[in-house]
Formats: C-alpha cells, sequence, structure tokens
C-alpha cells in the first residue's frame, strides 16, 4: 500500500482527480443521465413516472419535432461553403504583403464579438427599410423591400448567413495555420513544370489541407445542427416553424416548458443524428472524399 | 516570396500588390462594416436606423448616447459581475486542465489509455440535453441564482486539457528529474518548475476562457434568477427587450460590452491565433 502511494499512477490520478470529477459530473454524466430520463415524464413539477419509449413514439409523431430536424438539415448546408469560403480567404491573408496581419485581425473579429451584439447589429441591416435592402435596391439586385427575417421563405437562410459570417475568421485561421505548414518547396516544383496558381491550389494545396478540411469539416457539422444562439436571439424558431431548429425545440420543450423527459428523448435522437454524421465524413474522407468541395 | 505568385510571373509585381489590395478591402468592409455601421449609429443621438435613405457614414458625432445609456443601466454592476464570472472560470479552467493534462504528459501510470478514450469520446459523443442536465445538476447542488452556478459546467473542458497536454509535451524531461534529484515532491515540481514554462499554453486558455464566458448569455439567464447578477451580455439581451426603438442607446450599450473584448484580442492576437490552431496538432 505505501509502496503504491508513492508510485507515479497514484501520483498521476490524484493530479487527474479533480479535473476528472468536474468532467464525470458535468460532461459524462449528462451523457449518461440523458438515457434514464428519456424514459420518463420527469417535469419538476408533477410527479414522474416511468414511460417506456412513449416519449420515442411522441416524436416521431411529432410534426414540429420533423420540422426541426429538417431545419437543422437545410443548415449543414453552410458547411461546404464555409470550407470552400474560408480557403480561398485564408489563401488571400497568406500573401506575404505588408499590412496583411492587420486583415487577419479585422476579419476574426466577429468571431470575438458575442452573438448578441452581432445578432443586433444583422437584425437592424435586415430589417424591411435597413441599409441591405437600400444597398440592394440601389444596385438593382433586388426591385422591392424583402423582410429578410421576419418572412418564411429566407429566415432560415438569413440565418445561415449570419451563423456563417461570424465564423468564416474562425475557419480562415485554421486553414491559414494549414497553409503556412505547407513546405514552399513543393510550389517551387509544380511551378517549375508550369502548373498554373489553380493548378497548384488544386493538386498542391488542396490535398495537404485535407486533415484541416476534415477537422473543420467536423466542427462545423456540429456547429451547425446544434445552431442556437442566433436562432434564439433572432426569431425564437419563427415565423411559424420556418427556422425552428432541433436545439431551440429541444429549449423550449426542456427549459421553457419543464418537459425534461421528452427533451432528453429528443435530445438522444439527436445525438445520434450528429454521432452518425460524424462516422459518415470519417468514412468519406478516407475515401478521398476531397475532390467533392 | 509568396507562396501563390509564381503564376502572376508575367504580371507587374504592382499589379498583383493591387489585385491582393483590392480583394482584402473588399472582405475588411464585408467583415468590419457592420460594427463600423454600429459605432456611427452610437455615435449620432436621435437617428434611425430604419430612416430611408438609412444613415450609413456619421454626419455628426456626439457622445450622448454613451452618457445617457450609462446612467440608465448599472454598467459597473454588470462589468462586474462579468468580471467576477470570467474570473472564477479562467481560475477552473487553468488549474482543472493543466492538472488533468500534466500526467496524460509526462507520467506512465496504469489506466491512461482508458482516460485518454474517455476524453476522445466526450468529443465524438455530442450532448443535446447537456444544458438540461446540467440545470438540475445545479439546482441538485443548491447552486441556482449563484455565480458559482453559471461557471461550474464549464469549469474544464476535454479541448483545454488537449492544449495543455501539447504545451507540457514539449517541457524538456530534465526538469523534472532534476527536480527529482533535489527531492521535490512531484506536486511541487509541477507548480514551481514546470507550471512557470508553460505560461504561453496558460495564457491561450486564459483569453480563450475570458472571451466565452464575457460573451455566454443564455446559461446565466437560465442559472440566474436575479438580473442584478446578470453578465453584461445577458443585461444587453435586456436592454434590447425593454428599449428596442431606442436605436442609439441600444448600440452605445453594445459597442460598451463588444468594445472591451476586441481590444483584448488585438493586443493578445498572437497567443490567441497559436492556440487556435495548436487545436488541430492536439
Amino acid at each position: 500500500m505505501k509502496s503504491w502511494l508513492r508510485s507515479e499512477s497514484f501520483t498521476a490520478w490524484a493530479f487527474m482527480a479533480p479535473g476528472l470529477l468536474f468532467l464525470a459530473i458535468f460532461t459524462f454524466w449528462p451523457i449518461l443521465y440523458g438515457i434514464p430520463l428519456s424514459l420518463t415524464d420527469y417535469s419538476v413539477i408533477a410527479e414522474t413516472h416511468y414511460v417506456g419509449f412513449d416519449n420515442f413514439t411522441r416524436a416521431f409523431q411529432d410534426k414540429n419535432f420533423t420540422i426541426s430536424l429538417w431545419n437543422s438539415l437545410v443548415y449543414v448546408l453552410i458547411v461546404p461553403v464555409i470550407q470552400i469560403v474560408s480557403i480561398l480567404m485564408a489563401i488571400l491573408v497568406n500573401s506575404r504583403i505588408p499590412g496583411v496581419k492587420m486583415f487577419r485581425a479585422a476579419y476574426y473579429i466577429p468571431v470575438v464579438t458575442s452573438m448578441v451584439a452581432v445578432a443586433l447589429i444583422w437584425s437592424w441591416l435586415l430589417g424591411h427599410n435597413g441599409v441591405v435592402n437600400y444597398l440592394l435596391i440601389q444596385t438593382g439586385i433586388i426591385s422591392g423591400q424583402v423582410s429578410w427575417l421576419s418572412s418564411s421563405s429566407t429566415a432560415l437562410y438569413v440565418l445561415m448567413f449570419i451563423t456563417m459570417w461570424k465564423g468564416l475568421g474562425y475557419y480562415m485561421m485554421l486553414y491559414l495555420a494549414g497553409l503556412q505548414g505547407i513546405p514552399a518547396d513543393l510550389y517551387e516544383a509544380g511551378r517549375v513544370d508550369g502548373a498554373s496558381s489553380m493548378k497548384l491550389i488544386w493538386h498542391v494545396t488542396i490535398p495537404l489541407l485535407r486533415p484541416h478540411i476534415l477537422f473543420c469539416t467536423l466542427i462545423s457539422i456540429m456547429g451547425a445542427v446544434r445552431v442556437f444562439d442566433e436562432v434564439y436571439i433572432l426569431t425564437k424558431g419563427g415565423p411559424g416553424t420556418s427556422t425552428l431548429t432541433s436545439s431551440v425545440y429541444i429549449f423550449q420543450k426542456g427549459l421553457e416548458q419543464f418537459n425534461f423527459g421528452y427533451a432528453s428523448a429528443l435530445g438522444l435522437i439527436v445525438s445520434v443524428i450528429i454521432g452518425a454524421l460524424s462516422v459518415l465524413v470519417f468514412r468519406f474522407n478516407r475515401k478521398g472524399g476531397v475532390n467533392s468541395y | 516570396m509568396s507562396t501563390m505568385s509564381g503564376s502572376f510571373k508575367p504580371l507587374k509585381k504592382g499589379a498583383r500588390y493591387t489585385v491582393t489590395y483590392l480583394l482584402l478591402i473588399v472582405l475588411a468592409v464585408f467583415m468590419m462594416g457592420p460594427f463600423l455601421w454600429l459605432l456611427s449609429v452610437s455615435l449620432m443621438p436621435g437617428r434611425n436606423v430604419f430612416s430611408s435613405p438609412p444613415a450609413i457614414l456619421p454626419t455628426f458625432i456626439d457622445f450622448d448616447n454613451y452618457v445617457q445609456v450609462w446612467q440608465f443601466m448599472s454598467f459597473p454592476r454588470y462589468i462586474t459581475n462579468t468580471v467576477i464570472i470570467a474570473g472564477l472560470g479562467v481560475v477552473f479552467n487553468v488549474l482543472l486542465a493543466s492538472m488533468t493534462a500534466y500526467p496524460l504528459a509526462v507520467f506512465q501510470f496504469k489506466g491512461r489509455g482508458l482516460v485518454f478514450s474517455l476524453l476522445v469520446a466526450t468529443m465524438i459523443i455530442p450532448s443535446s440535453t447537456a444544458m438540461i442536465v446540467h440545470y438540475l445538476t445545479i439546482q441538485a447542488f443548491h447552486l441556482g441564482n449563484s455565480y458559482l452556478g453559471v461557471v461550474l459546467p464549464a469549469a474544464v473542458s476535454v479541448f483545454n486539457i488537449f492544449l495543455m497536454r501539447q504545451t507540457f509535451l514539449g517541457v524538456p524531461t530534465d526538469i523534472r528529474d532534476s527536480g527529482k534529484m533535489d527531492g521535490a515532491s512531484e506536486f511541487r515540481i509541477f507548480w514551481q518548475l514546470v507550471l512557470p514554462l508553460v505560461k504561453p499554453g496558460i495564457a491561450v486558455i486564459v483569453l480563450l476562457e475570458v472571451m466565452a464566458f464575457w460573451n455566454n448569455f443564455l446559461w446565466p439567464i437560465v442559472i440566474l434568477e436575479d438580473p442584478a447578477k446578470y453578465p453584461l451580455a445577458a443585461a444587453l439581451t435586456y436592454l434590447n427587450g425593454q428599449f428596442s426603438y431606442n436605436f442609439g442607446w441600444i448600440a452605445a450599450g453594445t459597442m460598451i460590452s463588444v468594445t472591451p473584448i476586441i481590444v483584448v484580442f488585438l493586443f493578445t492576437q498572437r497567443y490567441y491565433m497559436e492556440g487556435i490552431a495548436g487545436a488541430i496538432k492536439g
């Protein structure tokens, strides 16, 4: 016993104990506890009963849940757009010209500001009499004012745009780190062979960025499926259910209507979908999926 | 040499510069324009953001909005709340992440692989109901309506643990050996010899967490019953709800809340960017 207390194993576990305790309570427990919770009608107010799989059968008949899942999947459409735009941005800010660091910082500012502020600014800009409508009408792109956030045909896409706008700088920095790890002589060799700039990007840059593309695709998929803040602040799922995403719906069921059991069941279903999507991306990427962008 | 420059060889260097700068500026307008416009709204009292034609550039500058909104909203209180919450969050994250990461980087022990797989698993298996379970947990600990209740669910993150592990791997092993020769305990070696060497890693966590806690608005609203305890971002949503048509006040209040974090970012961006980029390697 005494020798174990002096062993490296004991010291290691003693160091990790506080951190692991917190992880157990606030990371592992939510994953595990959601399962039993989803089999009950726990609601704080009334008595709790075991209800079997009722919550799950109810979920698949719940039209709003199906709509919210669909909206969350539509949201994933921003993932390829984010990758293309942020890779191009990264190539641009990888130019070694004076002042480029200032531009990198400028593009990153939306990332560090709060979604509360970003949402407020865009809600004003996108208002019926707002600056965006004014500029688009002046340049002849649209003929009449559009209520971007309060019409059900545009609201979801506008939210997707805001999510993308706020995140671009983040992905740009990740790709920039990747670009700076590519040895310059690879480009030299390509140029000697007479390859064009586009060809160099396609045959040298993109393949070598593959780990970064995989990582960024994964985190942006998770971000898109779980999107919450901007939707909650700007539309709360409306108008109607046109921007109801799964996270917002789960939040409404759980922390607004205190339907913890049902909300947990919905959460489990969404977790399984996100897990499956992640596995899919891994598979896809292993089979040379990079070319599909 | 720029990596992409070769194919532009036929073009004059000047033309290439012009095209690049043009693109950089257009993009800067797209990314920064909305903030500059907010700044301009905040400096023009009485300006309606929905007037036609809209006021894009400031025609006059007046700080009345700032003075009035500062008198109306107790900013010092909300800023104090934010600082307390962010401070607690930073202390927890730095201590827990570095102590958990240290053995994973330098010790050989039983169960190391298990801990690793558990950490990775939490990154793959998402929990969409985390907030609901956190709410129940915090209530069970009787920490509702307290700063600790706001901070504890985010007291440690797997991301930070991997970040610190990466940093510890860069510390020479003979540091630990020399400490052992002098008879120092493992904890003293960690605290007095190793931690001072990983300050850059700690700086990254401090920055990331200050920003995360500064911008967090939803969880504080869920867990704090008393609005007087709200951090700035949460209080701002309240201001927006109360005075949805006093554009100048809201703009000024928003500027007050985002400026500190932008300034912190601009002064520390080197560390910050390194930390973000290090995430992939981890």
